[in-house]
C-alpha cells in the first residue's frame, strides 16, 4: 500500500531532486533555462519542503524553503502528489512577478524531466538519450530508497536491521552514489565516501536499465554477474528489501 | 601449492538455469542467498559426491563444510544409510498404506531423544516448525510467538518479516521480537501480555547469519523454561540446523533443559528427505486434532535411512566426534590466521562453527578469503555457520588449513 506522505518526500526529494542532474546532463535543460536566474520554494503541509535555486545554468535543491522566490504552498501530501501528477495546480503565495519563470522555464525543465524519467521506446532507441535517462533514474531510486526507508512504515521495518554505514551504489562507467545509515536514519550522498561498507554495483546501463524496467531479476542478476555484492551484505539485503518498494511508489 | 579453480561449466549451466528456473537456483544454495562473492569464485553445480567431499561440474573437487547446509552429516552415500535405504526401496517407498518402518522410526527417535514421548514426520524443517507453532496456538487458544532477533525457522509467512516480499502485515502482527539471552526481556514481554503468548520459538544458542555466534548465558534457558511453564506457554525448539550436532538427545538436552516441542530435520536422515516434529505427551493429542499432511510425507525410504543413520550416530557418539573435529579445525584456522597476521573469530559450536575475520568490519577482507579458500577446493561460506560430517578425516583437516595458508598468502599479495 502507498502512504502518501512518502510518496511526497520521495516526489520532492528524489523526482524534483533530479533536477539538479538534469541541469548537469541534459544540455536542453540548460537551453530552457537560458541566463535566467530564480528560486522556487515548495511548502507541504505536513510533509517535505525544499527550494530548488537556479542560476548561471546549474540547479541545486535544499531543504526548506524560507528564501525562495515563488512559493508554492500545498495542503496536504496528496495536493502535492496531485501537482506531480499535474492533477493540482498550485496556487503561489509568494513572487508574482517571478511568475513568467514558473510558466515558461520551471514547467519546461519538469516536461522534460517527465520525458526522461517516463521515456517513450523510441526516445530509448537514442543511445545517448538512454545513457542520460538511466543516469537520472538511477539517481531518482537512490534518493527514493532514503525516502522510503525514512518515511514508509515497512521501509522503515527494513531501516531498522541496517547496520550504520555507507552503501555504495554504482553502475560501473556511470553514475554513483552512497546511501548512508545512522541509527537506522538513511541519508543520500551524491559522492562516496572513501570507506564504504557494502556495495551493490551494476556491470553496466543496459543491467541497470533492465533491472529499473523490470525486465531481469536482480537475484538471478547476482548469479549472471550482472550485479555485484559485497561488504556487509545485509545492508545491501535490507536495502535491496527497500528498493523492491520503489516501484511501488514511482511505477 | 594448490590448483586455483576456474568454474566456465558452472557459469554455462547457471545461465541455462536461469532461463527456465526463477533465479537460476533459488534459496540459500543459490548465489544470491549465499552470498557468493565474487560469483566467479564458486561452483554453482555439483556433479557427484562421497565421503566429505563433493565436485562440481567443472570436474573440482572440494572439502565440504557446508554439507549441504546440514544433512550430510555421516559423509554423503554413507554405505549403512544407503544400503537402508535400497532394502526399503525394494519394498516399497510412496504406498498407499504407510509401512511399519514408520513406528520404528518413531519409536527410535522417542528412545533418542530426551524431551520426544511422539514423533510426527513431514519433510522440511519449515514444515514442523509451522506445526510447532500451530499446534501451541491451537493448545493454548492465543495468538502471540515470541521470537529472538536474528532467528532463522523457515520460510512460511510466520516466519518472515513484514518487509518481505509477499509477507503481509497480518501474517507476522502477532510476532514479539525480543534480544537473543535476554531473559529480563522475556519476563517483560510475558508482563504485558498476560495470557496472550502461545509459544517461545527459539534455536538452542544463536546461530544467525552475518554475527558471530552466540551461545546461551549461563541459567538463560533455564529461566526462559521457567518463564514459559509459569504462562502456560509452550516451548519450541528448532533443532532443525544444530540437532544431533550437539546431542543425540537434543540440542535441549546439550543446554539442560527440556523443550515441550522440538524440530529435527537436516542431520537425521543424512540426507534423505524427511523431518520430525517431537514432544511432550501433553502435545499429543492437540497434534492428533490438526489437519496437516502432505503426499510424500509417510514414504518409507528416508524412514528407513534415518534409522540407520540415527543407529550409527548413536554407536560412533557422532555429536562429540563432530566437536572435537571442528575444535581441531578451528585451531589450526585460527593458528593459520595469526601465522599471517590476522584475527579469525571462530564462534558458536565447533561441529557448526561460524567465521570471521575481525580486522576489517567491512567484511570485504573476510570475502576475498573464503573466495580464495573456495578456489582451492574448500567449500567455506562467507555468512552462514559451517557443518563438520563424521567422514572428515586428519588428512582433510590438515589439508584444509594447508589451502587456508595458501588463501592468506593470497590475499596479502592483493
Amino acid at each position: 500500500m502507498r502512504d502518501a506522505k512518502t510518496l511526497a518526500y520521495i516526489n520532492m526529494f528524489a523526482v524534483l531532486g533530479a533536477i539538479p542532474t538534469l541541469m548537469e546532463i541534459v544540455p536542453e535543460a540548460k537551453t530552457i533555462l537560458g541566463k535566467s536566474a530564480c528560486s522556487v520554494g515548495i511548502a507541504v503541509k505536513g510533509g517535505p519542503s525544499a527550494t530548488l535555486t537556479f542560476a548561471s545554468g546549474h540547479c541545486v535543491m535544499k531543504e526548506g524553503c524560507e528564501d525562495c522566490a515563488i512559493k508554492l504552498p500545498l495542503g496536504s501530501p496528496e495536493k502535492f502528489n496531485g501537482m506531480i501528477d499535474g492533477t493540482v495546480t498550485p496556487i503561489p503565495s509568494r513572487g508574482f512577478t517571478h511568475l513568467p519563470f514558473l510558466l515558461k522555464k520551471f514547467m519546461k525543465i519538469t516536461d522534460l524531466l517527465s520525458q526522461y524519467l517516463r521515456p517513450s521506446e523510441e526516445d530509448l532507441a537514442d543511445a545517448e538519450f538512454k545513457k542520460r535517462s538511466t543516469t537520472l533514474m538511477f539517481g531518482v531510486i537512490a534518493r527514493a530508497i532514503v525516502q522510503i526507508g525514512n518515511h514508509d512504515k515497512v521501509g522503515m521495518a527494513s531501516a531498522s536491521y541496517i547496520t550504520d554505514g555507507a552503501v555504495k551504489m554504482a553502475i560501473e562507467n556511470g553514475p554513483s552514489a552512497a546511501i548512508l545509515c545512522k541509527n537506522h536514519h538513511l541519508g543520500y550522498s551524491k559522492k562516496v565516501p572513501e570507506k564504504f561498507t557494502s556495495y551493490m554495483t551494476f556491470a553496466d546501463m543496459e543491467t541497470a536499465r533492465d533491472l529499473f524496467d523490470g525486465k531481469i531479476n536482480s537475484v538471478a542478476t547476482v548469479g549472471l554477474g550482472g550485479v555485484r555484492i559485497g561488504g556487509m551484505v545485509s545492508q545491501v539485503d535490507n536495502v535491496n528489501r527497500i528498493l523492491d518498494r520503489v516501484a511501488l511508489y514511482l511505477a | 601449492m594448490h590448483e586455483v579453480y576456474t568454474h566456465p561449466n558452472s557459469q554455462a549451466q547457471f545461465r541455462r538455469a536461469a532461463k527456465v528456473i526463477p533465479s537460476g537456483v533459488y534459496g540459500h544454495l543459490g548465489p544470491a542467498e549465499g552470498c557468493f562473492i565474487p560469483v566467479e569464485a564458486f561452483p554453482l553445480f555439483s556433479d557427484h559426491a562421497k565421503g566429505s567431499y563433493f565436485w562440481d561440474v567443472d570436474g573440482h573437487r572440494y572439502i565440504d563444510y557446508m554439507c549441504a547446509f546440514g544433512p550430510n552429516i555421516l559423509g554423503y552415500n554413507d554405505p549403512d544409510v544407503d544400503e537402508a535405504a535400497r532394502k526399503q526401496r525394494e519394498k516399497g517407498d510412496c504406498t498407499t498404506s504407510p509401512s511399519t518402518v514408520m513406528i520404528d522410526f518413531a519409536e527410535l527417535l522417542v528412545d533418542t531423544v530426551k524431551s520426544a514421548d511422539w514423533a510426527f514426520f513431514a519433510k522440511n524443517g519449515n514444515d514442523v516448525t509451522t506445526l510447532a507453532i500451530m499446534a501451541s496456538r491451537a493448545y493454548t487458544h492465543r495468538k502471540k510467538i515470541v521470537f529472538f532477533k536474528g532467528y532463522y525457522h523457515g520460510v512460511a509467512p510466520w516466519t518472515q518479516k513484514i518487509d518481505y516480499a509477499g509477507v503481509i502485515e497480518e501474517d507476522v502482527a502477532n510476532n514479539i521480537y525480543i534480544p537473543w539471552n535476554d531473559a529480563a526481556a522475556l519476563e517483560r514481554v510475558f508482563a504485558e501480555h498476560k495470557d496472550e503468548i502461545a509459544a517461545v520459538i527459539a534455536q538452542p544458542y544463536m546461530h544467525g547469519n552475518f554475527m558471530d555466534n552466540e551461545l546461551p548465558a549461563k541459567g538463560f534457558w533455564q529461566k526462559v523454561r521457567k518463564l514459559c511453564t509459569e504462562n502456560d506457554t509452550v516451548l519450541v525448539v528448532d533443532d532443525v540446523r544444530a540437532g544431533f550436532r550437539l546431542d543425540m538427545a537434543g540440542s535441549d538436552h546439550y543446554f539442560g533443559f527440556e523443550a515441550d516441542l522440538i524440530c529435527f530435520c537436516k542431520a537425521i536422515a543424512n540426507g534423505y528427505n524427511v523431518s520430525a516434529l517431537c514432544g511432550k505427551e501433553f502435545m499429543k493429542n492437540t497434534i492428533s486434532s490438526m489437519s496437516y499432511t502432505g503426499s510424500y510425507w509417510m514414504s518409507a525410504v528416508p524412514f528407513a535411512a534415518g534409522i540407520a543413520c540415527i543407529e550409527k550416530m548413536k554407536k560412533l557418539n557422532c555429536p562429540q566426534i563432530l566437536i572435537d573435529k571442528g575444535g581441531q579445525l578451528k585451531r589450526g584456522l585460527v593458528k593459520a590466521a595469526a601465522d599471517y597476521g590476522y584475527d579469525l573469530r571462530v564462534t558458536g559450536v565447533p561441529s557448526l562453527f561460524y567465521m570471521r575475520l575481525a580486522d576489517d568490519p567491512t567484511l570485504m577482507l573476510h570475502q576475498a578469503w573464503i573466495a580464495e579458500c573456495v578456489k582451492r577446493g574448500v567449500f567455506f561460506t562467507n555468512h552462514h555457520n559451517h557443518f563438520i560430517n563424521a567422514a572428515l578425516t586428519d588428512a582433510d583437516i590438515a589439508e584444509t588449513v594447508e589451502i587456508a595458508r595458501e588463501a592468506f598468502e593470497a590475499i596479502q599479495k592483493k
